[in-house]
């Protein structure tokens, strides 16, 4: 058996599985954020949400699905045919693609690389390209409009996404993920971070143009942004990219902040249940805050957005990075490399 | 002249007027049920109360009450409205509340001024009163609980239409209008009695209720189904004629209607030729106007002119007949003629054959000779005015031709022409007369020895002192309403060309019909190549050969010119059913195809071209009075005439073309009024 | 002091948090949704929805083609054509409305004044064609006969204030 597993065939059998292992779960997980976004904001609402298609209206994500694929995917005549396709599979694929370094236990993940950290930075950036490409392949205003501020949005972002990282880093002393859960053993970084913490939340908001600041999409002004001539599976797909970039971020932001798989506090009972689970309920309750932010306020203006990015955050970030490695070096808590 | 003030205004009204006319003149509307312009005071429905100071302190009926110098009248202080209010209170103790059902709504005088002057509730509890429906004939309705008892129905039938048929039985509450003993209304003027009808109680039965005021369209337009040229008012929804009502003209007819002219029109929806029709084998069938054309112009081709005609109907506009007519001249054919019944025409000079002394003028007449003619039958709003004359008094008539009975006293002469070249005591009361008049009719033209009559009765009119510098008392009455317009545009056979009856048993070789359907089309030769250009599937189009569907007068914009002269236009109410085109742009569309496209485009370039051919065409609805200027008689021998008696042209007044032919209207009207020709046709 | 004050807040995102506090007290709250195929709300007898022809008690149709409400009708959605019937009475013979014209101003249920045309209480009449809501005389007078109780009632409501 473990011969077989040597062998270049069985490791690509082994990797396959494993893909398959981490990629149903989240499909099936991101099939039930969408259904969760609708019931959390028909309560916050006072409505009921979906609860006709099965017990409590639970299989409505694959009603939803069903429809999806049994509708015309029109393509406007004016578009770019290639890219057109290529946007939406691009945004999904790179969804996807990122969960390669998520550890789901102590050195569960698929790819083990030393370089987790700027792996998944390099991924979400990337993820700006489907947004373009769509909102250029679609030849049309609105998507084209939507597609510009996905990109500013993202990209603007990033950046002190970027600084509050390093401030992780630093306190880690490696770029390995596995090695980031680990050195939060005594103490979660949310809280020395909290400040960090906040901002990081708040990047991934704009980052996965999640509401208060979906204006790529915002559809009292430009319909839907970028997607707005794509239907059927086409647009699917994106609906899907978008939703996995969600859980993606959300397990980003346990593993940097909230401890990836460790049982809070390190104690018992807490520590009875297997580290995987403990995974998930943290990036439930992550993306449960997603769905709450997007109950309670409403969207931002594009100038506040820019904004708080750069006049906010950035320094904000720079200043606490500044102030954790002033920090570290004073009291010589700089972490030794593995 | 008396000087009247009403309501501050003061107004100079002729002496003898009544004050509800001195109001009118003042601009004040005074309501009023039972008075109308042309018919007797009655003063019995009190709705036009007034006010009138250093009088007794009542009101007073204005239609009645005649006006004095200096009066001063209010038609609007709280005593004339409180009258009103108790007038329209009493007249609607007793009638229904029916608007909704009733056909006069939206249009009904009473609904009108209960806007103004009713009260929102009754305080009447008792029981209204019931009256039973009269059956009046086919043409209208009664809903005689409506009838407010006004008596204009009564006063009109007496009054004008000369047949005192409808009156009053009992007194008060259980006055009733109707005919004594039931029976229709043999009056060829019924029709008007629903026009004056104030309320719902008198309507058209076959109108009955098809629409409602407010969804038509109203299109002014000229009467055609006889050679007075009444203005009318034709009411279309969607495209569908649905009724014809009169206009007001002075010099034609009032504001009367012929019955005729006024419920003839649901024949515009029947037996229509709405395509082409194209003969093969025997047996027609429908065509493409281009196969139509063709058909034509194959025929066409390589006969020579003389071997065409062109035959116009009684219903041609003055623009289709232009354009046969240049059509005919670009073939070569001096083969034209509109006298389908070949009457004797010169067209010399245009008071040979037209209506001189003008409808207007028959009431400046002292005397009348009417001669081979039933006005009442041929033109009843003429033999209306004839008979508004009468009633006026001192005005005696005579007639030379079968009797009938014209609503007025007529000495008849007997039924001689003869006599027209001899003497009778009767032409010395002409002579004695200041403005002694006669009309012609076509029955005494339309015979062998026409054109001597027409001189004989010249010669009479010269003698007994109708042709004065400015009277002129000769008259014609015809009975087509494109006659007057075709003789205007020489639609008669050119030098060496043939009449109808010429052209007739295999005359020529091709004849083309505009809408001529009254000779008997058995009499064309077998082999000619018939084209017919219409708007009914009647006699003409049965024996055509190829069929052109034109349109009828509601549905085209055209020129006619009554019996007097009078050149008037009516408008497109409706479009033509189906393929069917406007006339002269079907003949000026195969003119093209021919390679002999005649120069008008526009029906403006035809309207030119009109009056480039006889000016008369430019002077639209004005007819000048002119005397006799020239007494020079026209062409023909007076000694030669027959005495052979005359026969009347029109037999059945309900029924004289195509259109009343196909509608069920007159053919009820001819079963109930004229059951003997009924049978006669069956 | 109120620079400090507003710094504070605005670090400590307290209007945020407030925020959220609020709606995820109302995510506790009850639900007014109305489950609605199952269940409905209560319509006024004044509701206008889906047009009814009605008929008398003995059968007889009560529009006598007074053509008012095709006068009133803002949108043009009513066709009449009437003549007289066999027994010289009044009716309509085509009395057509588009529904997809109609405003459901009740302009024509105002107008009329025999009660024949009346809008009633049905709001599910959704069709899956178009021509199906060009409704025609034979199936107004049906909806009228199928809705004459809910019809007799409303219109008895709502007379007194008439």
């Amino acid at each position: 058996m473990d011969a077989f597993l040597n062998t270049s065939f069985g490791i690509t059998i082994l990797t396959f599985i494993e893909a398959l292992a981490i990629i149903v779960p989240v499909l099936i997980l991101m099939a039930y954020v969408t259904y969760a976004e609708r019931k959390v904001l028909a309560a916050m609402q006072l409505r009921k949400g979906p609860n006709i298609v099965g017990p409590f209206g639970l299989f409505q994500p694959f009603a939803d699905a069903i429809k999806m694929m049994f509708k015309e995917t029109v393509v406007p005549s004016g578009a770019n045919k290639v890219l057109f396709f290529l946007g939406p599979m691009l945004t999904f694929g790179l969804a996807v693609l990122a969960w390669a370094v998520i550890p789901v236990n102590d050195g569960w993940a698929i790819a083990k690389i030393n370089v987790g950290v700027l792996y998944l930075f390099a991924i979400s950036s990337l993820g700006v390209y489907g947004v373009i490409i769509a909102g250029w392949a679609s030849n049309s205003k609105y998507a084209f409009l939507g597609a510009l501020r996905s990109a500013a949005q993202m990209v603007s972002y990033e950046v002190s996404m970027g600084f509050v990282m390093v401030t992780v880093l630093l306190c880690v002393g490696s770029l390995n993920l596995n090695d980031v859960v680990l050195a939060q053993q005594h103490i979660w970084f949310c809280i020395p971070l909290f400040p960090m913490f906040v901002i990081f939340f708040i990047s991934t908001l704009a980052e996965t143009n999640r509401s208060p600041f979906d204006l790529p999409e915002g559809e009292s002004e430009i319909v839907a942004g970028f997607f707005v001539e794509y239907s059927a599976m086409a647009f699917a797909l994106f609906f899907l990219g978008e939703y996995t970039n969600m859980i993606l971020m959300s397990a980003m932001t346990s593993i940097l902040f909230l401890g990836g798989w460790l049982a809070p506090f390190g104690i018992e009972p807490f520590t009875w249940i297997p580290g995987p689970i403990w995974l998930i309920l943290k990036i439930v309750l992550v993306l449960f805050f997603f769905l709450w932010t997007r109950a309670t306020f409403p969207r931002y203006r594009y100038d506040q957005l820019m904004r708080l990015g750069w006049k906010v955050f950035l320094p904000l970030s720079l200043l606490w990075l500044v102030l954790t490695a002033g920090a570290l070096m004073l009291f010589g808590w700089l972490p030794h490399a593995v | 002249m008396a000087k009247v003030t009403v309501d501050g205004i003061v107004v100079e009204v002729p002496n003898g007027s009544n004050v509800l006319q001195a109001c009118e003149a003042a601009g004040k509307e005074v309501p009023r049920f039972c008075y109308h312009e042309r018919l007797s005071v009655a003063g019995n429905c009190r709705m036009c109360l007034v006010e009138i100071e250093k009088a007794p302190p009542k009101p007073f009926a204005s239609c009645a009450y005649p006006v004095a110098d200096g009066m001063v009248v209010h038609t609007d202080s709280a005593m004339v409205r409180k009258a009103r209010r108790g007038v329209m209170e009493f007249l609607l103790i007793n009638h229904p509340l029916d608007c909704p059902i009733c056909d006069q709504g939206g249009e009904c005088d009473l609904q009108d001024q209960a806007i103004g002057y009713g009260g929102d509730t009754s305080r009447y509890t008792e029981n209204k009163r019931a009256v039973k429906d009269k059956n009046l004939g086919p043409l209208v309705k009664t809903v005689m609980t409506r009838c407010i008892q006004c008596t204009r129905c009564i006063r009109f039938a007496t009054e004008i239409a000369g047949v005192p048929e409808l009156g009053a039985t009992a007194r008060g509450e259980s006055m009733e209008v109707g005919t004594y003993v039931e029976k229709a209304l043999t009056s060829e003027l019924s029709g008007n009695l629903i026009d004056i009808c104030p309320v719902g109680a008198l309507t058209s039965k076959p109108y009955a209720f098809v629409a409602r005021p407010w969804e038509l369209k109203k299109t002014d337009s000229v009467d055609v189904l006889d050679a007075v040229g009444a203005n009318i008012r034709i009411d279309t929804r969607g495209p569908e004629v649905l009724r014809v009502l009169p206009r007001l003209n002075e010099d034609v007819n009032e504001e009367w209607l012929g019955d005729k002219s006024r419920f003839a029109v649901d024949g515009l929806k029947r037996r229509r030729l709405d395509a082409c029709w194209v003969r093969r084998d025997g047996k027609l069938h429908k065509a493409s106007w281009p196969e139509a054309f063709e058909a034509i112009a194959g025929k066409l081709k390589g006969l020579d002119g003389s071997r065409i005609g062109a035959a116009a109907g009684n219903l041609a506009d003055a623009e289709s007949l232009l354009a046969l007519r240049d059509l005919m001249t670009a073939l070569g054919s001096a083969n034209l003629d509109c006298r389908q019944d070949a009457a004797a025409v010169d067209v010399a000079r245009r008071d040979f054959y037209s209506f001189n002394t003008s409808i207007a003028g028959i009431e400046e007449a002292d005397a009348l000779l009417l001669i081979g003619t039933d006005p009442r039958a041929e033109a009843p709003l003429l033999n209306a005015r004839i008979r508004k004359r009468w009633v006026a008094g001192k005005f005696p008539v005579a007639g030379i031709g079968p009797q009938a009975d014209l609503t007025y006293n007529v000495e008849w002469l007997g039924n001689d022409p003869a006599l027209l070249t001899g003497d009778h005591p009767f032409f010395q009361v002409l002579r004695d007369a200041k403005k002694p008049m006669l009309i012609l009719g076509q029955g005494a033209l339309a015979r062998p020895d026409g054109a001597a009559v027409l001189a004989a009765a010249w010669k009479l009119a010269a003698e007994t002192g109708m042709l004065l510098p400015d009277w002129h008392g000769f008259n014609v009455l015809h009975t087509a309403a494109a006659r007057v317009g075709a003789l205007d545009l020489r639609f008669l056979p050119g030098k060496g060309g043939k009449d109808l009856a010429a052209m007739l048993g295999g005359g020529v070789d091709a004849l083309w019909l505009l809408g001529a359907d009254e000779f008997d089309t058995g009499r064309i030769g077998a082999s000619t190549f018939v084209v017919y250009q219409g708007h009914h599937g009647d006699r003409g189009a049965a024996r055509a050969d190829v069929i052109l569907p034109g349109a009828a007068y509601t549905e085209k914009n055209a020129t006619y010119v009554n019996t007097e002269g009078r050149v008037q236009r009516g408008f497109l109410a409706v479009q033509p059913p189906g393929e069917a085109r406007e006339d002269w742009k079907v003949i000026r569309a195969f003119s093209q195809l021919i390679g002999r496209t005649l120069p008008y485009d526009t029906i403006e370039a035809v309207r030119a071209r009109l009056e480039q051919a006889n000016p008369v065409f430019a002077r639209l609805d004005i007819l000048p009075r002119f005397g006799a200027a020239d007494t020079a008689g026209p062409a023909g021998d007076p000694a030669a005439v027959s005495n052979a008696p005359f026969v009347l042209p029109v037999a059945n007044y309900y029924q004289t073309d195509v259109i009343s032919r196909a509608s069920p209207t007159m053919a009820q009207c001819t079963q109930t009024l004229r059951p003997a020709l009924a049978v006669a046709a069956e | 002091m109120a620079l400090l004050d507003r710094t504070a807040r605005s670090l400590l995102m307290s209007e945020l948090l407030s925020g959220m506090a609020l709606t995820m007290k109302y995510a506790f709250k009850r639900k007014v949704t109305i489950n609605y195929p199952y269940e409905k709300g209560p319509i006024s007898p004044r509701f206008k929805g889906e047009h009814a022809l009605r008929r008398y008690p003995n059968g007889e149709e009560r529009c006598i083609a007074c053509k008012l409400c095709e006068a009133v009708c803002p949108a043009q959605a009513i066709t009449i054509e009437a003549e007289p019937r066999d027994d010289g009475s009044r009716r309509t013979t085509r009395y057509d409305i588009d529904m997809t014209k109609c405003i459901y101003c009740g302009l024509c249920e105002e107008a009329c004044p025999v009660d024949a045309i009346v809008e009633g209480p049905n709001f599910e009449f959704a069709t899956e064609t178009r021509e199906e809501l060009f409704y025609d005389k034979a199936k107004l007078l049906a909806n009228g006969d199928r809705w004459e109780p809910e019809l007799a009632k409303r219109l008895e409501l709502d007379a007194p204030y008439r």
